[in-house]
């Protein structure tokens, strides 16, 4: 029998999904018994090179509230040609074009290895690849010209059919009108007065004349075609635009000592959104914000023009002193969600040294997909690579991307879903299976997803139905379906249909079963989500107090100790990594705000909430690997005693990579001791981490920082903050005895957080 | 496009723009990135064997020197190379396209003779004289002005020798008519040195892509072996125009390169 660790691995292979608890307590009230609920994180597109899309339409269950997909779970009567719903338990007859269908006679959807299939499906006339650029031009003149660099590479990775727009912006917002003709005009915007998309619109002449009066009623997509002298197709337009690039200037209006330059963004985005609405709504399209500083004036300001007053921190936050925060927050949202209603997706690319308004904009990309990326300049690699990886492609020559995503779960009557968090918004969709108890974004069971990656993951969270006195009865299995409908990037619809079950086990005969079912990597990441999410709008003390008071009740429920006995206290194995999770979690600076601005809070989280699991763990608990002469490179502890003389260390945190020469190696180096032949293999020490870093640095999006450093070195500061302080200034007491590095911190290490865990786990008035 | 050691390489990130800039890849080197190679996402298991039974021991620490102990004069050397080295230094294999050289190195190290101007600029000529029986003046007039920008950017000396290295690849496939090998160099081109070409590439890319659809009669003259082109429907009156002058076969290598009048 494979072990769990085995199947684990198997279905996220296969199906893309990692689930909490794979098996299933069978009673409402046990569930909420194992502290950890139900839930999975499912990563919707996740690339699968060996599964061939078919051609045809999904077969649905005729129930009208349950048109769950056909799959390998339902039950089938191949002699009447009638399967059963393994949902609803409808049964159905085949549809005339299964007529064929026997024992050995099968259609993929209905062989075991196909739990997730792709189908490509017609809706609709195939629809273009839409990107809509939107340009900050308060900018350095050294940032400009390499951002407008940039924009003018970039048309060469798009596909010739894809349609582009510009809209720039400084005091005023301009949307340029793109034709081949090789006459410039563009539409100017005032950026202090807000607009609706229906002035937006006629301002544009992107109305017909009968229909101006109709409010809210997009022009007809025959007219947007036509009328669209904003949005053209690249092979048309390429030439004139790469020339309207390479001319832009820096924003023309003076900008006097001691102010800020006066940015639109605001009005900028309301102009992208209401022409995107207004020509191609229900299209995927993508609108790139590219900004060097805060909006400050109009709509959407974040802060004033006056120099002399910082823009918001935390510590005005918790004063309530950041004037325009809510006001601005407010704003945006609601740009975000019009936009999320039209399947349009937000990036945003925000290069400058100071704070740029992330935390009042992120909502822009949070509810529709899109990236936030965050640099100093347009001016370096980690802006320039970051933005060259949106465009790239798969095995098959297609973009990473996907737009208008929904996905919908469907349950057996045994589950409800309580919610998801991830880059989405709700559909409002009340189904049977959509319980009372939210969890993230509740009270429907579709979302829609308006722009995905093959590693956009959500976090998906359940409740059992059952009561205790009625528990689901042994033998069964329980069901999810995942729907995915989008827009891929070759034009085509497709829909994506993951099916799976777990077995169902009674909790108090079985828990030691339950218990070795526990996947302590996917739980980790789906209650650092629900943190997350619970930090948005409560005190950091708060959350951290709930997540303490959740792994305390967990290691109650399954730790193994005598009463009031810290030292007898064990976990199995299935936990073991869990607290240590947790342990770092807490310091992470997703819970923790101290030394982050508001923006680079936002966008740590903004990451955080949307990674598959291996990069969500690697933002939790960062990896960090020795290389020395005693053997190849291992893993080892995130710990101080790992900073050793003879070693280097190489540190992920997902947004930066450390490599750490340790004292004695970082002095052979000085020495140049790998310059000598007779040091060949010093040399061949010092590139093995260099290399395996350049494994990462090739594929991770975004971008990391990189910071080589060794010991003494200032900044050896990132891992030095990011390791547990077993050994600090109070506890030096091995002198003479291997140590490690000590690190000058009161934080509370490892052991320490342990011994207060084991002691409140095994107290009997906790 | 063959994986030349010229389109593969790293240089270091901006440093003096942003703290911690990670070094950029050349296009060559992302596109080469095959299936990736084992990941470094192991953790070590915690040390404490009373947390948990099965648990391994803590960590074996190797003696060395005592951190706190004073800084001794001079350090004892590492290991020398005698000794065998240590099994798999690295946790991946080296990359299969063999090690990544820097920029400089890799430029330096080619032997290669001097690609030709001339040869380059008459392949995309007669390129786009075949495409003007079909295509728009208006764009055919724009990708003329475009090959004259770069033609005069190479001729006064502007252009690196890796664009100009992969100028002449990009003639040569355009001559053989391998459009998808030819648009994948005007792509790494865009990537990795797009402040030197940005201004004429748009051009080239659009010459790519309008020559791809032209019928195979329109394309003959593309194989021709090299002389010069009488263009058609010579627009503007250029006096600069150098091609009028080169009727000697672009073999020549002690053909005089023209003086760099650079109008642009």
């Amino acid at each position: 029998m494979a072990t769990y660790q085995e199947f684990i691995q198997q279905n996220e292979d296969r199906d893309g999904v990692r689930f909490s608890w794979n098996l299933w307590p069978s009673s409402r009230l046990e569930a909420t018994r194992l502290v950890a609920p139900v839930s999975c994180l499912f990563t919707p597109l996740k690339e699968r090179p060996d599964l061939p899309p078919v051609q045809y339409e999904p077969v649905l269950c005729s129930r009208a509230n349950c048109k769950a997909v056909l799959n390998p779970l339902c039950q089938v009567d191949f002699r009447a040609k009638i399967w059963a719903c393994n949902f609803c338990f409808q049964r159905n007859p085949f549809p005339p074009s299964y007529a064929g269908i026997s024992e050995v006679n099968q259609p993929a959807e209905l062989m075991p290895q196909f739990s997730t299939i792709e189908y490509i499906v017609q809706r609709g006339p195939p629809a273009p690849l839409i990107f809509l650029y939107v340009v900050d031009t308060c900018l350095e003149e050294e940032d400009l010209q390499a951002l407008k660099e940039s924009l003018q590479m970039s048309l060469s990775l798009l596909p010739p059919n894809a349609l582009v727009g510009l809209i720039t912006f400084g005091r005023m917002v301009q949307v340029h009108e793109l034709s081949c003709e090789g006459i410039a005009k563009s539409y100017v915007f005032r950026g202090t007065k807000d607009l609706s998309a229906k002035q937006i619109q006629e301002m544009l002449g992107l109305m017909k004349p009968a229909a101006a009066g109709n409010q809210g009623r997009p022009a007809a997509p025959q007219d947007a075609a036509a009328s669209c002298r904003f949005l053209q197709p690249v092979h048309r337009v390429d030439m004139n635009l790469t020339d309207l690039l390479g001319e832009l200037q820096r924003d023309p209006w003076p900008v006097p000592q001691g102010k800020r330059p006066l940015r639109s963004t605001g009005v900028a985005l309301t102009v992208a959104v209401g022409l995107l609405e207004g020509t191609f709504p229900n299209t995927g399209a993508r609108v790139m914000l590219f900004i060097g500083g805060p909006p400050t004036q109009g709509p959407g300001m974040v802060v004033g023009d006056e120099l002399k007053t910082p823009i918001r921190s935390w510590h005005d936050i918790q004063k309530d002193n950041a004037r325009h925060l809510k006001k601005a927050t407010k704003y945006y949202e609601a740009l975000a969600n019009r936009s999320a209603v039209n399947g349009h997706n937000i990036d945003i690319y925000a290069c400058a040294l100071d704070q740029t308004g992330l935390l009042e904009m992120k909502c822009l990309s949070n509810l529709t997909g899109g990236h936030i990326v965050m640099g100093d300049s347009f001016n370096t690699s980690l802006f320039k690579q970051t933005f060259q990886r949106v465009f790239s492609k798969d095995y098959n020559g297609d973009f990473r991307m996907a737009f208008g995503g929904v996905l919908e779960v469907k349950t057996s009557r045994e589950l409800k879903v309580c919610g998801t968090i991830g880059p989405c918004v709700s559909l409002n969709s009340k189904g049977s299976c959509v319980s009372e108890n939210e969890m993230g974004i509740g009270g429907t069971s579709q979302w829609k997803v308006c722009s995905l990656t093959p590693s956009t993951t959500l976090g998906i969270y359940f409740e059992v139905v059952n009561q205790h006195n009625a528990p689901v009865p042994q033998g069964g299995r329980g069901a999810v379906q995942f729907v995915t409908q989008y827009q891929h990037s070759n034009t085509q619809k497709r829909i994506r249909v993951t099916t799976i079950a777990r077995n169902w086990a009674d909790a108090q005969s079985q828990i030691q079963h339950i218990e070795s079912s526990f996947d302590q990597e996917a739980a980790a990441v789906l209650m650092a989500r629900l943190g997350v999410f619970r930090a948005e709008s409560e005190e950091g003390p708060d959350v951290l107090r709930w997540l303490d008071r959740q792994l305390i009740r967990l290691c109650q429920k399954f730790g193994q100790f005598n009463k009031d006995d810290p030292s007898s206290f064990k976990l199995s194995e299935s936990l073991s990594l869990y607290p240590q999770f947790m342990f770092h979690l807490r310091r992470s600076p997703f819970l923790q705000v101290f030394n982050n601005s508001p923006d680079e809070s936002s966008y740590y989280r903004h990451h955080f909430v949307r990674q598959d699991l291996t990069q969500s763990l690697i933002m939790i608990q960062p990896i960090l690997y020795s290389y020395s002469f005693h053997g190849p490179p291992e893993p080892v502890l995130l710990d101080s005693s790992s900073i050793l003389p003879d070693r280097i260390l190489l540190m992920d945190t997902f947004f930066q990579l450390v490599i750490y020469h340790g004292e004695t190696i970082a002095q052979w180096r000085k020495a140049g001791y790998q310059e000598m032949a007779e040091y060949e293999n010093f040399k061949q020490l010092l590139q093995a981490p260099l290399d395996d870093a350049q494994e990462i640095l090739q594929t991770r999006f975004p971008m990391p920082r990189y910071i080589d450093t060794e010991h003494g070195g200032s900044q050896a500061r990132f891992l030095l903050s990011k390791v547990n302080p077993s050994q600090t200034h109070n506890n030096l007491y091995a002198w003479g005895q291997e140590t490690g590095a000590p690190i000058l911190t009161d934080d509370v290490s490892l052991q320490v957080f342990m011994d207060h865990l084991k002691k409140l786990a095994v107290s009997s008035s906790a | 496009m063959d994986s030349n050691m010229d389109d593969m390489y790293m240089k270091p990130g901006n440093q003096e723009r942003g703290w911690n800039d990670p070094p950029q890849f050349s296009y060559g080197l992302q596109m080469a990135r095959g299936p990736q190679r084992n990941l470094l996402n192991k953790r070590a298991a915690p040390p404490a064997s009373d947390w948990y039974p099965g648990a391994g021991a803590p960590p074996p620490f190797s003696p060395s020197p005592n951190p706190l102990s004073p800084p001794r004069c001079g350090v004892a050397p590492p290991p020398l190379h005698t000794a065998p080295p240590p099994p798999g230094c690295m946790a991946t294999p080296p990359p299969p396209s063999g090690p990544i050289r820097s920029q400089k190195e890799a430029e330096s190290s080619q032997p290669e003779s001097e690609p030709d101007v001339q040869a380059v600029v008459l392949v995309l000529k007669r390129a786009l004289a075949a495409c003007r029986r079909t295509v728009r003046d208006q764009v055919c007039n724009d990708v003329e002005k475009r090959l004259r920008l770069l033609e005069d950017g190479w001729r006064s000396g502007r252009l690196s020798l890796p664009v100009r290295r992969r100028m002449d690849a990009l003639a040569q496939e355009l001559q053989a008519c391998h459009w998808d090998t030819a648009d994948e160099i005007h792509r790494s081109l865009m990537v990795d040195h797009v402040t030197e070409v940005s201004q004429w590439m748009v051009g080239v890319k659009r010459l790519i892509s309008e020559t791809r659809n032209l019928s195979p009669e329109l394309l003959e003259p593309l194989h021709y072996p090299a002389e010069p082109v009488q263009d058609p429907t010579e627009p503007d009156q250029d006096p600069t125009e150098p091609d009028q002058d080169h009727t000697e076969p672009d073999q020549d290598p002690a053909e005089p390169v023209q003086d760099p009048v650079s109008p642009s």
